[in-house]
């Protein structure tokens, strides 16, 4: 019995294995085909100009081979060029075969210097590998695990060196310009050329997928790939070879030679370089075209191009809280305030409610927004002030349980200066939210005043029958220097006397006011700046000790 | 800066709270406090014990926002004697100008009578200065005239006495006078100036701190 288990299990894996062959072959056999489907001299033409299979592939806009995994160079050769031609210009070629086990100095693609090869260099060494896509994933889904993101989604962003897209113009204009009309003939034609970054894309989609374990999409973690150019110095022999001056190209044209189109025209210039500056040279064009195919391979042989260096990040979509704080110190500034380097007050609201969110969604950095403002001195108490937070590249998104479990964390500080009210998550329209309501919002307050006589029941009449009484509000001289001079008209809605046991010449004044009144001015008169004030309406000096903001009427949070 | 307390009887009963019956006089404010007791739910409750002050900290009379919010500093006898100015220099580098309580205008009788701001060669009061960089700002020396201020008999000129941008007059001393008979220290200041930093370093080493001014004016 045991030996027929055996036997089968043995069965199992050589079908396994067969049928892996056989989609391979299908792989392989479509792969052939397509390659087939090309015009032969031109894609002889592309490899004896450095060209990588994957870029000649999207050259002529064929996806599918593109994105084969299996991709061999040496079966593309095969094909193709079976030649001693093969042998002399493809030099190192048949390291690429994935039957070598040395990896000596790679050929790299004068068009995507290496990047759809996946050579890239990281300062250190060129990293080659034989499964140079698959590492690349690894690598990536290795730092995104390393980062602890969680996400549902991810979205891949491509940067490339700009020469990447000159190449493939110089190139594209040649080929079209050499073959033109027998693709012309063959229908063909290669305006559907596919873009380096969406060929890349599509290469790296789904390993990462697999990797991950989420689908690609629009985000919310963005994965950034960068490739830029290698600063190498241009060879010395381009210069030899075709005289005297180089010039940067786009850099105007001194001896009225190079444009980049005269480049185009003379094939030669872009492509070859494929490291650091491209290079113009002044050689008469018509001198050029004569001897274009032979001084093309020529100078392409002497060239080493040289592969991009890479590096990637992971951004998470920032997330945003929403709540209302209530400050109790007259010693807290609401954002952090340093004059000099040295703190104003002991603490502030933003950075209490802040950090404590960053830590527990383990983000970068945070930005603070709070509907309004109150001075450090003046404290924040009844339903609070609505604030948004918003944790930027959050590597984990807290769930419910854990929000209040932030709100309970502020709350039970030692110190007792701040205090949050209804933390929630909410969607970036959380912003707008607070803006909307802003200009119409009023205010309500609790100052403590003392007048220089006594308080008599008259007053407090006078006080309480007040409704939406307008008030010219000059600059307070305490923002003056930082603020317009203006006339500012403000609305005092209601206002009420509270009057205090033991004193006759203090009280607390209740008012509701229109949002950007100055209380403190309101209250003293600011040297008659402001009018009516609390003092002209009773005939006499006041004088304000104290501020509470009692309520923040807006329907947010 | 715990002050004698008020015990006056007068004021007692809260207007807002509901059942004050039980407090009296006699009792320690934060007895009284405890002791009232407030409609509504509880956090309003918070929120009232969190506004009433305790009075026994109050104290007799404040210091004013002037006194709190500006240093004074004094020009006696500034380009002519007896014409005593002050100069209320805010933290934030603004100075407000007016004529101090020595100044001779006030000891003509009836005092201040009129102000004019068509001095030297504009009307000050006509200035309009715009925006958070001040623009069109006249930028006066500390010499320069800034009003004309008159008694019965006589005119006495007031200069600004720092040299900086002229941020403000005080044009409503046009219509009211008498503001600086009553109170020349607050309503009745004269102009707000916007010196440089450099500037009003080199000017406040020629002023006089209010105990100065003081012992120097007492010795008149």
């Amino acid at each position: 019995m045991a030996d027929e288990a055996a036997a089968d299990s043995l069965l199992d894996v050589e079908r396994q294995e067969a049928a892996l062959a056989s989609d391979g072959d299908a792989d392989l056999q479509a792969f052939r085909e397509a390659v087939h489907s090309l015009p032969s001299d031109a894609v002889k033409d592309l490899m004896s100009a450095w060209v990588c299979s994957r870029c000649i592939f999207r050259l002529f806009g064929l996806t599918e081979p593109c994105s084969c995994p299996c991709l061999s160079p040496s079966v593309f050769t095969e094909r193709l060029m079976p030649e001693n031609l093969v042998g002399s210009l493809i030099d190192g070629g048949s390291s690429e075969s994935e039957h070598s086990t040395s990896l000596p100095e790679p050929v790299v693609c004068s068009v995507c210097l290496g990047i759809l090869q996946f050579y890239h260099n990281n300062d250190v060494q060129l990293l080659v590998s034989k499964d140079g896509m698959n590492d690349l994933a690894a690598s990536i889904a290795e730092l995104v695990k390393q980062e602890g993101h969680q996400t549902d989604s991810f979205s891949l962003e491509v940067s490339i060196p700009s020469i990447t897209l000159d190449n493939e113009r110089v190139i594209m204009s040649y080929m079209s310009r050499k073959y033109g009309s027998q693709l012309y003939s063959q229908e063909r034609s290669f305006s559907e050329c596919i873009c380096l970054k969406n060929a890349l894309k599509s290469l790296i989609k789904a390993p990462l997928e697999t990797l991950l374990g989420v689908k690609y999409g629009q985000g919310p973690l963005h994965i950034r790939l960068t490739y830029s150019e290698s600063s190498k110095t241009i060879e010395k022999s381009v210069e030899h070879k075709f005289g005297a001056t180089s010039k940067r190209r786009k850099k105007g044209n001194e001896n009225g030679l190079e444009t980049v189109d005269g480049l185009m025209n003379s094939g030669i210039g872009c492509i070859a370089t494929g490291v650091g500056h491209s290079v113009v040279t002044d050689t008469p064009v018509n001198g050029l075209q004569h001897h274009q195919s032979s001084d093309f391979s020529k100078l392409l042989l002497e060239k080493v191009r040289r592969p991009c260096s890479l590096s990637f990040h992971c951004n998470r979509d920032p997330i945003y809280f929403g709540g209302r704080y209530l400050k109790y110190s007259r010693n807290v500034s609401q954002t952090c305030w340093m004059i000099d380097e040295d703190r104003m007050g002991e603490a502030s609201v933003e950075e209490i409610i802040s950090s404590c969110i960053l830590l527990m969604c383990r983000g970068d950095k945070y930005k603070f927004h709070a509907a309004g403002r109150e001075d450090m001195d003046v404290r924040m108490l009844g339903s609070g002030r609505p604030f948004l937070v918003e944790i930027q590249n959050p590597r984990h998104v807290p769930s419910d349980v854990l929000v209040k479990d932030i709100e309970h964390k502020i709350n039970s500080s030692r110190e007792k200066l701040v205090r949050v009210k209804n933390l929630k998550l909410v969607g970036s329209q959380g912003w707008t939210l607070m803006r909307e309501g802003e200009a119409e919002k009023q205010k309500q307050y609790a100052a403590l005043v003392w007048i220089s006589r006594p308080l008599e029941d008259p007053d407090l009449l006078s006080i309480s029958s007040v409704r939406d009484m307008c008030i010219l509000q000059r600059t307070p001289i305490r923002v003056l220097h930082r603020r317009s001079p203006l006339d500012r008209e403000k609305i005092i809605h209601w206002m009420k006397i509270e009057r205090i046991g033991g004193t006759s010449q203090y009280f607390i004044l209740h008012l509701c006011t229109q949002a950007g009144t100055y209380i403190k001015e309101f209250v003293h008169g600011d040297l008659g700046r402001t009018h009516p004030s609390v003092g002209s309406m009773l005939g006499c000096r006041a004088e304000i000790l104290q501020l509470d903001v009692t309520d923040v009427k807006m329907d947010v949070f | 800066m715990l002050q004698v307390p008020m015990t006056d009887q007068s004021a007692q009963q809260s207007s807002i709270s509901t059942d004050s019956a039980a407090a009296q006089n006699n009792s320690s404010s934060t007895e009284l406090k405890e002791v009232r007791k407030v409609d509504g739910d509880d956090e309003d409750k918070e929120l009232h014990e969190l506004l009433m002050p305790d009075v026994r900290n109050l104290p007799l009379a404040p210091p004013s926002a002037v006194e709190s919010n500006f240093v004074a500093y004094f020009a006696p006898d500034f380009m002519k004697p007896g014409h005593d100015q002050y100069v209320y220099r805010h933290p934030n580098g603004l100075c407000v100008v007016g004529l101090a309580p020595t100044h001779v205008a006030f000891r003509d009788e009836g005092g201040v009578m009129g102000v004019d701001f068509n001095v030297g060669k504009s009307d000050r009061s006509a200035i309009k200065v715009t925006g958070k960089r001040k623009k069109n700002a006249q930028h006066f020396e500390s010499n320069t005239m800034l009003c004309k201020v008159c008694t019965k008999s006589d005119s006495y000129v007031v200069r600004c006495c720092v040299k900086g941008s002229l941020l403000e007059v005080n044009e409503r001393l046009i219509k009211q006078p008498d503001l600086l008979n009553s109170s020349a220290d607050r309503e009745g200041y004269i102009a707000i100036i916007m010196p440089k930093p450099a500037d009003w370093l080199k000017v406040k080493a020629t002023l006089l701190g209010l105990e100065e001014y003081k012992r120097l004016k007492e010795q008149c």
